[in-house]
C-alpha cells in the first residue's frame, strides 16, 4: 500500500498501490479476509483469454467531459474502442442534463513503423495543434500507449511546451497498458493527470457542493442531497474543465463505486482537503441507512439524514416487501467490475434473492482511503452473508461459461455490455443494466427489484436461443473446476482445506 | 535470400574497433576478387566511412522518412574501395525513438528493395556495441546473419560484451542457424593477451580466428579516411588484414557457442594474470 504521490508523473499501479488481484477462486468472506489481513496474492493463468487495457479507462474518463478533446499518442490500433465513449456520451447525455451532446473529440497520432524509429513526438506536436484548431477543446488529454512507452517519447515534455502557445491545459495520462495487468488503473491514470494539471488548490469554501464520482448514471444525487441544502457535482464524465478546476471547492466527496473513484477520493481528501465520505456506497437499504447517516454526520446534518430514512422507510418498504415476496427462493449469479458487482450482490440480498455466485474482474485489497468501511464487498458479507462460488475472474469468458453453466441461476445480472450473452445461450434470463445508479438507494431497491422481475417472467426468448445455441467449449472443460488454469494452487488448497474444516 | 552469400554480423564492445576491422577486412576480400556489401548498423552511420572515404552517404532510414516507402535503392547504396557496395541503416538522434527498431525496418527495407543480389559473395553487418536489445540481435535472427564474429581484447570489459554477445547468439542458434565463426583479436598490447583469447574462446567452444596486433598505421588511415589496405597497401598491416580476410574466407568452424558464468570468465581472467593486483589485496 501505498499514498498518492502527485509529484510524479505517472500514478503507481493498482497491484502495488491497493494491492489488487486479478484472479481467485473461493468465498466472498474469505476473500474479504485475506485481503484485509495481508495475505491475498495474485495467481497466474497458464492460458488467457484476452483482457481490458488501461487505455480504455483513461478513455473513459476523460472522453465524456463536455468540453475536452482527447489524442491517443500510439498506432491507431489502440483508440480502436473508443469511439464507443461517443455512444455513451450521446445515449446518456440525457440523464444528466446535457441538452446539445456534441460529438466526442476523439484522435489519434496513428504511430507507424517509422514513428517508432524516430520518436512520436513531432507527430504529437503536430497533432495536439490540429486538435486545438479543429475542436476549440479548452482541455486536450494526452493518453499514451505502450508502443510509445517503450520507445520512450517523453509526452509530458511535449504537452508542457505546448500549454504556453495554445493557452489552454494539456494533460499527458500515463496509460500504457503493459504497466499494469488490473486494467482499472486506467482510471487512476486519467485522475492523476487531472488533479496534477486541472485541479486548482481550494480559493473558497464551497459548502454546498458535493462531488459525485461516477460514470454516466442518472441524476439520483439531486434529490437525495436536496434536504442537505447541497446539491452534485459529477465527476468527471459530463463534468467541463470549469467543474475539474472547482472540485477542491466540495464539502464532501462521494462516489458510485469505491474502485473507481478510490485514488481520486483519496487524493481530493489528502491533497485538496476535501472530505470523503467515511462509508461505502449506498447499495442495499442496510448501507443507504449507513450512507445518509455518514453524510449527516459529515455535514453536521445528522437529524436530517434520520429524517430522509424515516421518510425513504415509509414510502418505499411496502413495495419493497412485495417483490420480496415475489422474488423469494430465486437464484441469480452477477458478473461485472469490482466493485459495482459487489454493490449488486448488496441489492440481491436486500430482495433476498441468492446469489450463488459471481465473476467479478478484479480485486483490490484495501482501497486508497485505507478505510475499512469503504469496502464494498466486506459490507455486503457482513450484511446479508457470504457468498459462495465468488470468483476473480480478470473477464475470463471460458471461466465465467464454466462456472455459470454450472450453477445456472434463475438469472444472471452484468453491467457490462458483452457480458449476458453467455446467460441466454444457457437459456438463463439475464439483465444489463448500465446505469450504475439505477439500484441505489431505496428507490433502486424497486426499480432494479422490478426489472429482475420482469426479465425472469418474460424467459421465452431465452429459452428459445438455448435450443440453438451451440456451446464452443468441449465437454471436458465445461467439467474441469473454473480455476483449472491458476497456475499456483494457493487458492484451491485453502479453498479444499476450508471445505474440510467447515 | 540467396543461400550462396556468406552473411556475416560482427559485433563486440563499443569502441573495440569493430567498424575499423570490418572495413579493412572487407577491403581485403575485395582485393580477392570478392564481391561484398557492408551493411552499418549504428545509428552514427559510420561504419563505411574508409571504404566510402566520405561519411556523407544518406542513411536508409533518412531516405525513409524524407522520401517515404519508394526508396530507390541507389540512393542508398553507395559504391566505395574496389566495389564494395556500402549501406548505412542510420537511426534516431541520441535519446529519441527506437535505434533497434530501426535495425530491422532498416533490413526489412534492404530485402525488400533486392539489394542482397545473386552475385554477391559477403554481407558484412556491422552492429553497434552489445546486444542489447531485439534490434540489435535482427542481423542474427530470421536466417540473415548466419556466422558472427566477435571483435574483442584482453581487456575485462571487452570479454564480458563478448561472452553477452554469445548469450544471445546461442538463444537464436536452434532457431536461426547462427554459429558463432570465432573470436577476432584487435590488440590492446595487454600482456598474455593472445594466450587469454585463446583460452577464452576455447572457453566458448570457438577458436580465436585471427590475432590484428596494434599498429598506429590504422589511426593514420582512419585520420586520411581510408582503410590501411589503401592507405598503405605495402605495410605489414595491411597484410595483416589479408590474413584476416583468408582466414575468414577459409573459416570452417562454426560452433553454438557455450557463454560462461561470470564467476567463470573472472576465473580465466585471473588465470591469466588480468587481475594480478588482487594479489596484493586486503584478503583476511
Amino acid at each position: 500500500m501505498s499514498k498518492p504521490n502527485l509529484s510524479l508523473p505517472a500514478v503507481e499501479i493498482r497491484e502495488i498501490r491497493t494491492g489488487s488481484i486479478t484472479a481467485f477462486d473461493g468465498e466472498a468472506k474469505e476473500l474479504v479476509s485475506r485481503a484485509h489481513n495481508g495475505t491475498l496474492k495474485d495467481v497466474e493463468r497458464s492460458f488467457q483469454q484476452c483482457a481490458g487495457c488501461s487505455i480504455t479507462k483513461a478513455a473513459c474518463m476523460t472522453v465524456l467531459i463536455q468540453d475536452a478533446a482527447v489524442i491517443e499518442h500510439g498506432p491507431v490500433g489502440c483508440s480502436t474502442c473508443l469511439h464507443e465513449y461517443n455512444f455513451t456520451y450521446l445515449v446518456n447525455s440525457g440523464l444528466r442534463g446535457v441538452e446539445t451532446p456534441l460529438t466526442r473529440r476523439v484522435f489519434s497520432t496513428n504511430l507507424r513503423e517509422k514513428d517508432t524509429v524516430y520518436g512520436g513526438l513531432t507527430k504529437l506536436e503536430k497533432t495536439i495543434r490540429e486538435v486545438k484548431e479543429r475542436t476549440d477543446a479548452n482541455v486536450i488529454f494526452v493518453l499514451s500507449t505502450c508502443a510509445a512507452a517503450i520507445i520512450g517519447d517523453d509526452v509530458e515534455s511535449v504537452c508542457d511546451e505546448l500549454e504556453d502557445e495554445l493557452g489552454i491545459p494539456i494533460v499527458p495520462i500515463v496509460c500504457e497498458g503493459f504497466r499494469s495487468r488490473v486494467w482499472t488503473t486506467g482510471f487512476d491514470a486519467a485522475y492523476h493527470g487531472i488533479a496534477r494539471k486541472l485541479i486548482n488548490k481550494p480559493s473558497s469554501q464551497n459548502t454546498d457542493t458535493i462531488n459525485v464520482i461516477n460514470f454516466w448514471g442518472s441524476d439520483r444525487f439531486s434529490d437525495w442531497f436536496a434536504p442537505f441544502g447541497c446539491k452534485p457535482r459529477y465527476i468527471t464524465p459530463f463534468s467541463t474543465l470549469k467543474d475539474l478546476n472547482h472540485a477542491s471547492e466540495a464539502v464532501a466527496t462521494v462516489q458510485a463505486c469505491s474502485t473507481l473513484g478510490s485514488y481520486l477520493a483519496a487524493v481530493l481528501e489528502q491533497d485538496f482537503g476535501v472530505p470523503e465520505i467515511e462509508t461505502a456506497p449506498p447499495y442495499g437499504i442496510v448501507q443507504t441507512d449507513r450512507w445518509f447517516r455518514a453524510l449527516g454526520k459529515l455535514l453536521g446534518k445528522e437529524d436530517i439524514a434520520e429524517q430522509v430514512i424515516k421518510e425513504k422507510k415509509d414510502k418505499y418498504l411496502p413495495r419493497i416487501n412485495e417483490l420480496k415476496e415475489k422474488l423469494k427462493g430465486k437464484t441469480a449469479y452477477v458478473t461485472g467490475g469490482a466493485a459495482h458487482g459487489h454493490a449488486l450482490l448488496s441489492v440481491l440480498g436486500e430482495l433476498g434473492i441468492n446469489a450463488v455466485g459471481a465473476s467479478i474482474f478484479h480485486h483490490d485489497s484495501l482501497f486508497d482511503s485505507g478505510r475499512l468501511e469503504n469496502d464494498q464487498l466486506n459490507q455486503r458479507v457482513e450484511d446479508y452473508g457470504n457468498v459462495r462460488n465468488y470468483r476473480v475472474c480478470s473477464k475470463q469468458e471460458y471461466e465465467l461459461a464454466n462456472s455459470l453453466g454450472k450453477l445456472h441461476p434463475d438469472i444472471l445480472l452484468s453491467r457490462h455490455g458483452g457480458m449476458t450473452l453467455w446467460g441466454a445461450k444457457y437459456g438463463i434470463p439475464s439483465l444489463l443494466v448500465g446505469d450504475e445508479h439505477y439500484s441505489m438507494g431505496y428507490e433502486g431497491i424497486i426499480d432494479y427489484g422490478e426489472r429482475i422481475l420482469e426479465t425472469i417472467e418474460n424467459d421465452e426468448f431465452v429459452k428459445n436461443l438455448q435450443k440453438h445455441a451451440v456451446n464452443p467449449y468441449t465437454k471436458w472443460w465445461l467439467m474441469q473446476r473454473p480455476d483449472y488454469f491458476f497456475e499456483n494452487k494457493e487458492n484451491k488448497e485453502s479453498k479444499a482445506e476450508g471445505e474440510v474444516n467447515g | 535470400m540467396n543461400e550462396k552469400i556468406r552473411q556475416i554480423a560482427i559485433y563486440g564492445k563499443g569502441g573495440i574497433g569493430k567498424s575499423t576491422t570490418t572495413q579493412n577486412l572487407t577491403a581485403g576480400l575485395a582485393e580477392k576478387g570478392k564481391n561484398v556489401m557492408v551493411v552499418g548498423c549504428d545509428p552514427k552511420a559510420d561504419s563505411t566511412r574508409l571504404l566510402l572515404g566520405t561519411l556523407a552517404q544518406k542513411t536508409v532510414l533518412d531516405t525513409l522518412r524524407e522520401e517515404g516507402d519508394e526508396v530507390e535503392l541507389s540512393s542508398i547504396m553507395k559504391t566505395g574501395f574496389h566495389g564494395i557496395r556500402c549501406v548505412e541503416s542510420g537511426g534516431p538522434e541520441p535519446g529519441v525513438g527506437c535505434a533497434g527498431r530501426g535495425i530491422i525496418t532498416s533490413i526489412g527495407l534492404l530485402e525488400q528493395q533486392g539489394a542482397y543480389t545473386d552475385d554477391l559473395d559477403y554481407v558484412f553487418y556491422d552492429v553497434l556495441g552489445d546486444v542489447v536489445c531485439g534490434g540489435f540481435a535482427m542481423p542474427m535472427r530470421e536466417g540473415k546473419a548466419r556466422e558472427i564474429y566477435i571483435v574483442a581484447s584482453g581487456e575485462m570489459m571487452a570479454l564480458y560484451a563478448a561472452n553477452n554477445i554469445s548469450k544471445g547468439i546461442a538463444k537464436y542458434a536452434a532457431k536461426s542457424g547462427v554459429r558463432l565463426g570465432g573470436i577476432i583479436c584487435n590488440s590492446r598490447n595487454v600482456d598474455r593477451e593472445e594466450e587469454l583469447l585463446k583460452a577464452f574462446a576455447k572457453e566458448l567452444g570457438t577458436q580465436l580466428i585471427y590475432f590484428v596486433p596494434r599498429n598506429n598505421v590504422v589511426q593514420r588511415a582512419e585520420i586520411n579516411r581510408k582503410t590501411v589496405i589503401e592507405y598503405e597497401p605495402d605495410s605489414t598491416q595491411a597484410d595483416e588484414y589479408r590474413n584476416l580476410a583468408s582466414a575468414i574466407d577459409k573459416n570452417e568452424m562454426f560452433t553454438i557457442p557455450t557463454p560462461m558464468t561470470q564467476e567463470r570468465l573472472e576465473e580465466i581472467l585471473l588465470e591469466y594474470g588480468l587481475m594480478d593486483s588482487l594479489k596484493d589485496n586486503y584478503n583476511i
